[in-house]
């Protein structure tokens, strides 16, 4: 048996790596028994030369203080995550097929809403919610497609099916870490990707480009891509930045940026105006046009609303693709992918009561000690009800919030996430973790291979954020002979 | 080239050039006070002026000695032209423009920066930690600069960098050389040698010193050291070769007019300046002169070339500050 998995506790949760008999899995097979050869030390030399790895390739994440320490190094832990390619390909299937329909269902919204006149999406749903964006409305972007990149997130429950959480259809970040984890894993444990089938996942880039470069409105000509950073204050600049390079795009920020009496866009050169195709966004609706959303914005450009509804700039992710990434939006996912694909979703939704409707709201307040209650407009887990692990007083109150305006409020079953062994200290332990694709298209579509793995460090925790206390991971697909 | 992303490396190069400058600066006033003969005096005053940095070095210290000013040259980042702050903003730079860099660059400059984190503070703790590693220092941003030249596209950002290296490079060599001014030497027969051994010491902090023997000659005197500094051609630290990189660099982008003729202005300046006999009350004031040149030839780039986006800038400062009032 193998030293490193005999005192794991392999049966509390389902374990990606190690099975309840305390053996890898197959796709870890070959992982532990390199693992097996280390021993304590070697693995506490490794840690930290990818330590030192980090501090030095500067790849961090911005954490807002006053003490205008604004970048932190990236917390990775060296245990890979690993997944059979078998078990992939259904995912990745589903991902694309669930993408597909998202879009299919942002450009009905905005245009004839017969989702909406053959009953199968409430007209009352839509109307509240935050991120439907009226300045949008009778446009069809390129393509049809207004989610050009979507980040998934994936979670794994006790009985091992894998549900998706959430889509992130406006700004979703991550993928750079998911590229550099892969660069510090391969520096680390060379010997691993010779003695096994690890899907590489580094054309990423690449495929970004060409997503983006496909709306170009200039036919014929080599697009001008920008990346539009919010600046270097912003949590994800590293990543804005990264891409940028990687791509060969220009990182501008909006100030860089002007719309002319043409409604085309233009960038501010050493050599005056340079005309601009894509612009791959990084900053919210609210802050990207003063003149269609937020007056007060000085992040974006004016006029840009203008530019891109008369065709003359590409913009990713459309304007007001957000709408379908609200959580009450969400639970109705299953139901559009089957009105525009005819087809059953691939990839389960994790069970959703919404107590807009009257059974559904008293089996909410009936099982409030059962289940996680979520408000629709609200991300970052504020105002979020964890019921098992609240007071009756707690219960009490969000009885009373769900009473008073049961649209605001969906409800899910607290799920056992999955966990993999992490290294704590000389041993490893069980520590959650979700999985976090990104899923691009325009004229084509494309998934990761594998994607973010992001874990929560800190023991039995569920947050796997990074700006409170969660890691990653690298994460492998593997061909298992 | 953006305009924003332009600027942006042309004050990376700056800050750069000018931690390594300052690096090469204390270790040359730290050699001129281990030469000073007997009845010398230093005057650190004087020193503060020829840096430029009296007036911020009243604001924040009582008297001018030695542990403080080195605290505030080395360490300080309210001196903005302190060598960690130097260095800490250079980085923060070159993270907004990191896209147009070859990866490795950026990593040395972290690297630079978390070694000047970590050591700066060793560096105040006297003259051989200081020695050790402000000549740490020195080196690693060789290897920025060694980086640059050997990876990086001759493309028009490298140009950038170089206008503000070779800029901040030739008022650096001008300060350097005025270190001496700081000298008070007593008038007796030893003033010449001590005068000569002074000279010494800024050829070495600028690295010169061999070149200065092989192609002017082994005596180390006052007005051709001063010369070779400044008007030399060849040698990479001299103002007349730093104004021929600029004149390059410039002849690469569009509409150069006004920066060129600012650089030969200082040019000119230099071809008619004569340094026979110059007294150390002439030189200063020929150095004072030289510096003027060049923050003028500084104000011609940035109009030129910044202002496109400076004037956005300067909008959105006076809408902040209009939205506050």
């Amino acid at each position: 048996m193998n030293t490193l998995t005999q005192d794991y506790p392999s049966d509390l949760f389902f374990d990606e790596l190690i099975a309840p008999d305390n053996e890898p899995r197959a796709a870890a097979r070959t992982l532990f028994e390199h693992l097996d050869t280390l021993d304590a030390a070697d693995l506490d030399e490794r840690r930290q030369a990818v330590n030192a790895a980090i501090m030095t390739m500067g790849i961090t994440f911005t954490v807002y203080s006053e003490a205008g320490n604004i970048d932190r190094a990236w917390p990775f832990d060296i245990i890979p995550r690993v997944m059979a390619r078998t078990e992939w390909t259904r995912i990745e299937e589903g991902l694309k097929q669930r993408l597909t329909a998202l879009n299919l269902f942002i450009n009905d919204l905005y245009n004839e809403q017969r989702i909406v006149k053959d009953g199968v999406f409430p007209l009352e749903v839509l109307d509240g919610s935050k991120n439907f964006r009226v300045q949008c409305q009778g446009m069809t972007p390129r393509f049809g497609v207004w989610a050009h990149v979507c980040g998934t997130d994936l979670v794994r429950d006790g009985d091992g099916t894998v549900y998706v959480l959430e889509d992130n259809l406006r700004v979703p970040s991550g993928v750079s870490y998911m590229l550099e984890n892969r660069q510090l894993m391969k520096r680390l444990f060379p010997e691993l990707f010779q003695a096994s089938h690890i899907l590489p996942v580094d054309d990423y880039p690449a495929r970004l480009h060409d997503t983006l470069a496909a709306l170009s409105p200039r036919e014929g000509t080599r697009p001008v891509v920008v990346v539009l950073t919010p600046g270097i204050f912003n949590s994800a600049y590293f990543e804005h930045s990264y891409l940028a390079q990687k791509m060969g795009a220009v990182l501008v920020e909006g100030s860089d940026l002007v719309v002319q009496k043409d409604d085309c866009v233009y960038m501010k050169t050493i050599s005056g105006l340079r005309r601009v195709d894509v612009i791959y966004r990084r900053i919210d609706d609210d802050f990207l046009d003063p003149e269609a959303f937020r007056e007060d914005s000085t992040l974006g450009v004016p006029g840009l609303m203008r530019a891109w509804r008369a065709g003359n700039v590409g913009i990713a992710n459309a304007p007001g693709a957000g709408v379908a990434d609200d959580k009450v939006v969400y639970a109705f996912i299953p139901k559009v992918i089957k009105y525009y694909l005819d087809q059953d979703p691939i990839i389960p939704n994790v069970p959703s009561y919404l107590c807009m409707y009257e059974k559904e709201k008293d089996y909410v307040l009936a099982n409030l000690d059962k289940l996680v209650v979520k408000p629709a407009n609200e991300s970052g887990g504020y105002g979020m009800l964890i019921g098992p692990r609240a007071t009756q007083e707690e219960r009490d109150q969000f009885a009373e919030l769900i009473q008073a305006n049961p649209r605001n409020y969906m409800a899910q079953p607290t799920l056992a996430l999955s966990t993999a062994p992490t290294l704590i200290d000389d041993h490893l332990e069980p520590r959650h973790l979700d999985l976090r694709p990104f899923i691009l298209q325009s004229d084509k579509l494309y998934c990761t291979t594998g994607g973010l793995t992001r874990v929560a460090m800190k023991a039995g925790s569920l947050v796997v954020n990074s700006s409170q206390g969660g890691g990653a991971k690298d994460t492998w697909i593997i061909d298992v002979d | 080239m953006l305009s924003r992303v332009a600027e942006s490396l042309y004050w990376m190069a700056r800050y750069l050039e000018r931690a390594e400058n300052t690096a090469r600066f204390i270790n040359s006033t730290t050699q001129v006070l281990l030469d000073l003969p007997r009845g010398a005096s230093f005057g650190w005053d004087t020193l503060l002026k020829v840096a430029g940095l009296d007036a911020l070095y009243n604001k924040h210290y009582v008297t001018p000695n030695e542990a403080d000013i080195m605290r505030f040259l080395i360490l300080d980042e309210r001196n903005p032209g302190s060598i960690f702050a130097s260095i800490h903003s250079a980085r923060e730079n070159t993270r907004t423009f990191r896209e147009v860099l070859p990866m490795e660059i950026w990593e040395r400059i972290n690297g630079l920066y978390l070694y000047t984190r970590q050591y700066a503070a060793h560096a105040t703790h006297g003259r051989i930690q200081r020695y050790e590693v402000l000549n740490n220092i020195i080196e690693r941003r060789q290897s920025v600069i060694g980086l640059l030249v050997g990876s990086m596209s001759h493309d028009l950002a490298y140009h950038f960098l170089q206008l503000g290296r070779s800029l901040e490079r030739a008022d650096m060599s001008t300060r350097i050389i005025d270190v001496n001014s700081a000298v008070n030497l007593p008038i007796d027969g030893t003033s010449d040698m001590a005068r000569e051994r002074l000279w010494m010491s800024t050829l070495n902090a600028l690295s010169a010193y061999q070149m200065y023997r092989q192609h002017v000659g082994v005596h180390v005197q006052g007005p051709l050291v001063a010369k070779y500094l400044l008007t030399d051609p060849h040698f990479p630290r001299t103002v007349t070769h730093c104004l021929g990189e600029i004149e390059n660099s410039l002849s690469v982008l569009s509409d150069y007019h006004a920066p060129l003729h600012a650089a030969r202005v200082a040019w000119r300046r230099l071809e008619a300046m004569r340094f026979d006999d110059v007294s150390p009350a002439a030189l200063h004031e020929h150095l004072d002169q030289i510096q003027a040149d060049l923050a003028n030839l500084h104000d011609a780039i940035s109009r030129k070339y910044f202002s496109l986006h400076q004037q956005v800038a300067a909008q959105e400062q006076h809408q902040s500050s209009s939205s506050t009032s």
